[in-house]
């Protein structure tokens, strides 16, 4: 008997968590498309770690008091984490216009890399608003374009995987991919890349490492037929693959982009493939070393840009087009590089850009931008089993 | 009907008194499943839906939904995945092993020796059941890891340590005993707590030696205990997913980071399925032994 209540005392209990856990999901939901705001409304949405919310807060409070625009506009963020098993933004924006809303509070979107291919993918350019330079006044003399998409967003921020170093034991870094080997053969085990898929960095080490043996048009390309030439790529993977950093008697490849980083940092690497924003923004908070540098080689890594969409279906355009040129402004530029060490798309000469000049030689227009879509999948996969393995 | 009522008074009331009854044990049965049906549905639909659809989805081939055994052979044929299920087993085996070892140590002492230091243990130990998993993870990491606290003091006496730990099965283990001897101490102190003085005051008092006080009583009436908090200790790590994944190599992984690469990397549901299963049947040998234990000790009651 007094198994049995015990029993039907879990199982009420175990209910009343499910409910609440249940109701917990439901409680996102509140946010949902449909329009509420009156005209000088402008909802953005955004997405990513929580350095982006940081920022985009920041920019938000900036443009509501501080800007041209303040007082005609009122701006408000809609941010959603990533990595938290909420529906995604890009599968919101696809419900949305899917659905055949026309009146929704998705009034500018914030989007970039493999989201924004995905979402041009399923619901097509149209979806977006064809941008009008001439009411984005602050957009003249931008050059930077996006490759998807290229006359429906505005980009306006950048970043690209450099090679970090640590400039106290690598007082001259190699600049270009050659050198660099040459330098992992004379410094076995202090060069570093964390597995492809569990960071941005390790992904664009390893493809760029593969793509380099092949034509420019593969980078942009989802054509299934390309892989049959990864072999080489591979190979040279395998060659270097001896070089890299070992701990336990085996070579390791760490997860995740600050895998490496730490490793760095405590000076069990000397050299790592790793994010230009992360470098600086956590060197700028104190959490890295102050010796610790950048530099892009030749072939360079993969950067790729984040950029402002107008939904067709959202409601304020105008509101919308005037965000996107504050974006662009001097002060909202420079916000963006002081707290998250993005690089600027505007002119650097009116900037202060005290404690983050390594920027200054990264150039957006020049980044090699890859989208191989699907093919990335499949990548990770052949490197887990002809690399990872590896000892 | 309506003449045995006239006729026979006796069976009359007795016909009465039953479906009194009857309709009172529905009424109750009624309340009863009432209250249930609420947990029974969330679990049915929470729990039980999702396991049945895993099973069906893990015989189903990805492209076309038919009946295939290729999901399942996939994880006994390739190489990479049989490595990751004998480390697995491997880490999980030495796990539980060292640590019940200890924490059967750690509770023996507890339990009979009473000096202040017993006492501070006794409450120290529990502490780490409070720390948040993954600055325990963190914590290890800074004090193991080649460039760490460990190596940092070697070096003030000039010799440079390397454990290696990181990236190994033994910096995994190692993480997984902090985890899980202060739980199987707990667990076991327990039990021992049940154990009366005047047993064992008894069995010396007849002239028992120490060995054969502990071989005789203590650990017949502590065995159980020590199984439970094993087949706890099992379980919990071969699914375990924030350790090896923070601490393990590349290859071969933990059958809870192979998981994760299957769903979240390369997409592959119907081997996530199947790989599920298998860890499901694997943690279901060492339910087994539990519920064998506890049927086995009602036995012993009787």
């Amino acid at each position: 008997m007094k198994k049995i209540r015990a029993k039907s005392i879990a199982a009420a209990l175990m209910a009343g968590v499910m409910l609440f856990g249940l109701a917990g999901c439901g409680a996102g939901d509140s946010s949902s498309g449909e329009n509420t705001s009156s005209d000088n409304t402008i909802t953005i949405w955004a997405t990513g770690s929580d350095n982006v919310r940081q920022v985009y807060e920041t920019l938000v409070d900036d443009f509501n008091t501080n800007s041209d625009y303040a007082g005609e506009y009122t701006a408000e963020l809609q941010f959603m984490l990533s990595g938290t098993g909420t529906q995604s933004l890009t599968d919101m924006l696809v419900a949305a216009q899917q659905a055949g809303q026309t009146d929704t509070d998705y009034d500018l979107v914030d989007l970039g890399g493999d989201d924004l291919s995905n979402v041009v993918s399923r619901i097509g350019e149209d979806a977006f608003v064809k941008i009008d330079d001439s009411k984005i006044p602050n957009a003249e003399g931008i050059g930077a374009e996006s490759t998807v998409a290229t006359d429906y967003v505005q980009p306006y921020r950048g970043t690209t995987v450099v090679l970090a170093y640590d400039s106290e034991k690598v007082p001259n870094p190699p600049t270009t991919m050659d050198e660099l080997v040459e330098w992992m053969e004379q410094n076995p085990g202090r060069f570093a890349y964390n597995a492809p898929g569990t960071g941005g960095a390790g992904d664009s080490f390893a493809r760029t490492s593969v793509y380099n043996f092949l034509p420019e048009e593969a980078m942009t390309s989802d054509d299934t037929s390309w892989e049959e030439q990864w072999d080489e790529g591979f190979e040279f993977l395998k060659e270097i693959h001896q070089y890299m950093y070992s701990s336990g008697g085996s070579i390791v490849y760490p997860n995740k982009n600050q895998g490496t980083l730490d490793l760095l940092n405590q000076g069990e690497i000397d050299m790592c493939a790793n994010w230009a924003d992360m470098v600086l923004s956590q060197r700028a908070a104190g959490t890295l070393k102050d010796t610790i540098k950048i530099t892009q080689i030749e072939p360079a890594f993969t950067g790729s840009l984040q950029s402002l969409a107008i939904p067709t279906f959202g409601s304020n355009e105008d509101g919308a087009y005037a965000f996107i040129d504050y974006m662009l402004s001097d002060d909202a530029q420079e916000i963006l590089v002081k707290d998250m060490a993005a690089i600027p798309l505007v002119d650097t000469s009116d900037l202060d850009m005290t404690g983050f000049e390594d920027i200054l030689n990264l150039d957006v227009n020049n980044f090699r931008i890859m989208s191989i879509g699907d093919l990335g999948t499949d990548f990770n996969q052949r490197w887990d089993s002809e690399i990872g393995t590896l000892n | 009907m309506h003449e045995i009522i006239v006729h026979s008074v006796p069976g009359k009331y007795k016909q009465r008194k039953g479906r009194k009854e009857m309709s009172k044990s529905l009424k109750q049965n009624l309340v009863v499943y009432g209250m249930v049906m609420p947990a029974f549905l969330v679990v049915m639909l929470t729990v039980a839906y999702p396991i049945v659809s895993a099973v069906i989805q893990s015989f189903q081939d990805s492209a076309t939904g038919a009946f295939t055994l290729d999901n399942y052979m996939y994880f006994f044929t390739d190489e990479a995945q049989k490595s990751n299920l004998a480390y697995t087993l491997y880490i999980v085996i030495v796990t539980v092993v060292v640590a019940i070892v200890v924490a059967y140590l750690l509770a023996l002492y507890l339990r009979f020796v009473k000096s202040r230091i017993a006492k501070a243990i006794g409450m120290l130990y529990l502490l780490p059941r409070f720390v948040p998993a993954m600055c325990a993870v963190y914590a290890m990491i800074t004090i193991i890891r080649d460039t760490g606290l460990i190596n940092r003091i070697g070096q003030l006496f000039g010799v440079n340590i390397n454990l290696g730990m990181m990236y190994h099965a033994s910096g995994i283990i190692t993480m997984n005993l902090w985890f899980n001897i202060p739980f199987a101490a707990m667990m076991i102190a327990a039990g021992l707590g049940g154990i009366p003085d005047s047993i064992i005051e008894a069995a010396s008092d007849v002239g028992a030696g120490k060995i054969k006080i502990f071989t005789s009583m203590i650990l017949p009436l502590s065995i159980k205990d020590v199984i439970v908090a094993a087949t706890f200790v099992f379980m919990s790590n071969v699914s375990s997913f924030t350790t090896p994944y923070l601490m393990g190599g590349n290859s071969p992984r933990m059958l809870g980071i192979a998981l994760y690469d299957q769903f979240n990397r390369y997409l592959e549901y119907n081997r996530s399925a199947a790989l599920s299963v298998i860890m499901f049947l694997i943690c279901s040998v060492s339910a087994g032994v539990y519920i064998y234990t506890n049927l086995k000790e009602n036995d012993w009651e009787k």
